[in-house]
Formats: structure tokens, sequence, C-alpha cells
């Protein structure tokens, strides 16, 4: 199998036309990462009711809204750039997809997540890494008393709990949480951030019931301490490459082939038919366009 | 050429025990085969290696609305992401020639940086099989979750990436795959009478 690969991409590198021999060539498995698996998180859960046919109500929305492709990828909840920056790069009511579209059916606001009992006082937690890294960091956070499970999930609705810093995670890896008094449907939340080797983070949210209703709900005291004002783009050392625009191109315009427009003083000519997005601009987009 | 899949083999053996080095360094340890050079690091050769592939993926994942009924838009959307990324993948393995790199690393080599995320033929063999009258919402979903992935590995190439050329490329590929997200979504959402992100 190995050896098959190796072969074509060795063949691939020897031949001139090698993006051919590449697109035709298949991938190696993905092996990576990891999530809460007790008190599992929402995409622990629904991988382990099975992707294709769920059978909580919650896990069959999620699904029915986003695809399944995430809980294939149950271990990849996660930002490969976050380096600490999560409250400024995950914008509230996202917190368990991380803010990412492919993982958005666990934002679901609902209140039949498949939950795990629990009390307070102490309670062990496991977490499931199917690549370990060495020297991580663990945060874990709980809902406050008053939160609403039907209500967006926001930073400001996060008590911390504890941190376990310069962990060396196994596969499965157990610490012990002092939980609080609370009543009701509650989520822990956890952040790993890698910090030797990479900036990458991952995200959980696991759904506990602690019996009893919710209660009187009460919106957040707090104001949330960094609102996500800042899109997740590149860091700040990153110095922008890309130019201010001019001309008649413009995104959102459906082109069609033949179609004429100016962009940054030269005229090109649409040779494939498609709707104008951010990132196909005419003097980068050969595919796209071609100088008139 | 079986010389050279021993020797590849070997690397990523190597490349296991020495667990990649950082990412973004220029590690000496790496394996000629991903190792960084004159004017570009680790970082850069690793993105290239593990966007080919995945282009190719997400290539054959967009030619399954040839044969399957889509709106006109999402037919539209589709060739034109077909096109860009083959052209795409022409340069990017012309990049890694230029510095004699292979056009896609060994096998598990990229675990330890965060793996690569990847859309599988398993996968595209089930959507292939979707009845018509949930093929689309399948078809964006999978397509959806395939450019969010894409865009992860453009943001780890811009943070830790040393080439102009090959930096400049990630900057593009975060930018139309999140725009094409965003219009995904919204071609998603006008099918449904009501919004999907409510209970």
């Amino acid at each position: 199998m190995r050896s098959t690969r190796a072969k074509v991409a060795v063949a691939a590198a020897a031949v001139p036309a090698a993006s051919a021999v590449a697109v035709l060539a298949p991938a190696a498995p993905a092996s990576a990462h990891g999530t809460m698996s007790d008190p599992p998180s929402r995409v622990y859960v629904c991988k382990d009711e099975g992707p294709e046919y769920p059978k909580s109500d919650a896990c069959k929305a999620a699904v029915a809204v986003a695809g399944t492709q995430a809980f294939y990828d149950w271990n990849e909840v996660s930002l490969l750039d976050a380096a600490g920056r999560h409250r400024q790069i995950i914008p509230d009511g996202q917190l368990c997809s991380a803010g990412r579209a492919k993982y958005r059916g666990l934002d679901l606001q609902r209140t039949d997540w498949p939950a795990k009992r629990i009390t307070s006082g102490p309670l062990t937690i496991t977490y499931h890494a199917t690549a370990p890294h060495a020297a991580s960091n663990f945060e874990y956070y709980i809902t406050r008393e008053g939160w609403d499970p039907s209500q967006p999930l926001r930073w400001a609705d996060l008590v911390h709990l504890q941190t376990f810093n310069r962990q060396n995670p196994t596969t499965f890896t157990k610490w012990t949480l002092n939980i609080p008094p609370r009543t009701g449907r509650h989520l822990i939340y956890s952040i790993w951030q890698r910090v030797m080797g990479s900036n990458e983070a991952f995200y959980t949210c696991s759904d506990v019931d602690f019996g009893g209703s919710n209660g009187p709900t009460t919106p957040p005291t707090t104001p949330p301490t960094n609102p996500p004002t800042n899109p997740p783009t590149t860091p700040p050392t990153t110095p922008p490459t890309t130019p201010p625009e001019s001309g008649t191109w413009a995104a959102g315009t459906a082109y069609k082939t033949g179609d004429k427009v100016t962009y940054n003083g030269a005229t090109y000519e649409c040779v494939q038919p498609h709707t104008a997005i951010a990132g196909w601009e005419p003097a980068t987009t050969s595919a796209l366009w071609r100088t008139a | 050429m079986r010389y050279g899949a021993l020797a590849l083999l070997a690397a990523c053996v190597l490349l296991l025990v020495v667990q990649c080095g950082a990412v973004g360094g220029s590690s000496s340890t790496a394996p000629a085969a991903e190792r960084g050079g004159p004017g570009f690091n680790a970082t850069d050769v690793m993105f290239l290696q593990m966007m080919v592939p995945h282009q190719g993926q997400g290539v054959r994942l967009v030619r399954l609305v040839r044969r399957h009924p889509v709106r006109p838009e999402v037919a539209t959307l589709a060739a034109a992401i077909e096109s860009t990324q083959l052209t795409e993948v022409k340069d990017m393995a012309g990049r890694l020639r230029g510095w004699r790199r292979p056009p896609t690393a060994p096998p598990h080599s990229h675990a330890s940086h965060g793996g690569m995320p990847e859309t599988t033929q398993t996968e595209l063999d089930a959507l292939d099989r979707t009845p018509p009258d949930r093929f689309e919402r399948a078809f964006l979903n999978l397509l959806i979750a395939h450019q969010d992935d894409t865009v992860q590995m453009a943001r780890m190439e811009t943070g830790g990436g040393q080439d102009a050329w090959t930096r400049r490329l990630a900057e593009n590929v975060d930018r139309s795959r999140s725009a094409q997200i965003t219009r995904m979504l919204a071609i998603l959402g006008s099918r449904s009478p009501h919004n999907p992100s409510q209970k």
C-alpha cells in the first residue's frame, strides 16, 4: 500500500506533467487529533451513533443541516493557527464548531443533545487523542448557572474550571475536575492548545445534565471581554500582499464567457462562466480570465 | 522505481521517529523530500505537498455534479472550482519540481503537524450513490467540509511559510475557499424554508 503510493509520488516527481498523476493518486489515510470521550463531546456522540444513521434527534438534525463529514472527521474540530487567540477568532454562537462551517451542526441550539448525568463535586473526565501531541495545555470550562441551552453559547457563558499545563497526553488521558453546583443542562467546554511545534488548538462541547430544570435563565452578567471583532485572518505579522483593487470587476457578479472587465489597469476577458468571488481576481485566476 | 519507493518509506519512518521537527522551522531533521531550501522552508513544502492531493480529491468531488441533478448555479460553481483547482495544482506541482521536491509527501508523514484532512474515495462513492432528491445538499455539504479543511491548510502556510509565492497562493486559497463556503451556505439556505442554524 505504502510502496504503491510512494511509487506514484516518485513517478509524479519524475514526469513533467506531474499534476495529472498527482490528481489521480489516492491520498494517505488521515491520522490525527482528538476530542472529549467522557463526558462525550457532541461530535463524539454523533460519531458513536454513526454518521449515516444517527439515533438521537440532535445528531439527526446536525447531519441534516451540515452533512456527515464532520462526524467522520470527529477528531479534527480544530484551528491550525489558533495560538491562544480563541476568543478573538471564534465568534459567539460558534464555540462548539470552532467557527468552522464544516462543524456548524455542533452549534445547533437544542435542549435534547444527549447528555451525561453528573453531580457537583469531583468528576473524572477522559480525553481521547488519536494523535497525542506532547507539551499541550488543556483548559476546562462549564456554563454558568442561569445559562439557557436554547440560546447561542457565548464566551461570556463559560466559567473557568481548571487548566492543566504542559501535559503529555496519551491516547486516553484522564483528569479530575471539581464541578460546581448546577441545575439542569450544561456544557463542559475544553480547549486543547498545542504549545510546541504548532499553533493548533482543539475545541469540544460536552453536554451534561445535573437533573432538574435550568430554572429561570438569565442573560450573561459579564459582557464578553474580548468581543469577536477580529475576523480569523492571518496573524498580524503577515504583511498584506493583496493590492488595492480598481476596475469594473466585482465580486458577486455573474460573468459569461466573452465578458470583458477591467482590473487594476488591465482588461480581461472571461473564459469560463462563473460568479466572481474574492480570491478569483482576474489577474491571478488564469483558469477563468485571460488578458484581453 | 522500487529503490525510490524504499527510500521514501525509509524517510517516512525516520519522520515518525523525529516527529518532523517544528512547523515553520527550517528543520534539519526533516528528510530531503520535505526539507526546506534556499528561500523556502519545510512549511512551504508541506503545504504544497498536502494541497496537491487535497486538490485532486476536490476535483474528483466537483466532477460528480456532471452526472447528478443540481441547480445551474451549483453546476457553474462546481465547473469553475474544477478549472481553478486544476490550474493551481499544476502551479503547485511545478513549484515543488523547481525545488526538487516530490509533489506529495510520504503517507502519514504529516500526522504530527495536524494531519491531512481528506475526502476519501469511500466518501466520494457514498455521495455518488445518493438519491437525486438528496444529492445537491449532500454534495454542497461535502464540498463545504472539504474547502473548510483547505482554509485550515492555507492558514498554516500564511502563519509559518517563507516563500513569498507560496504565501501569496495560500492567501488566495484562503480567500477563494472562504468565499465559496459563504456562497454555498447561501445556496443551501435558499432552498430551505427555514434558517438551518435555528433549531
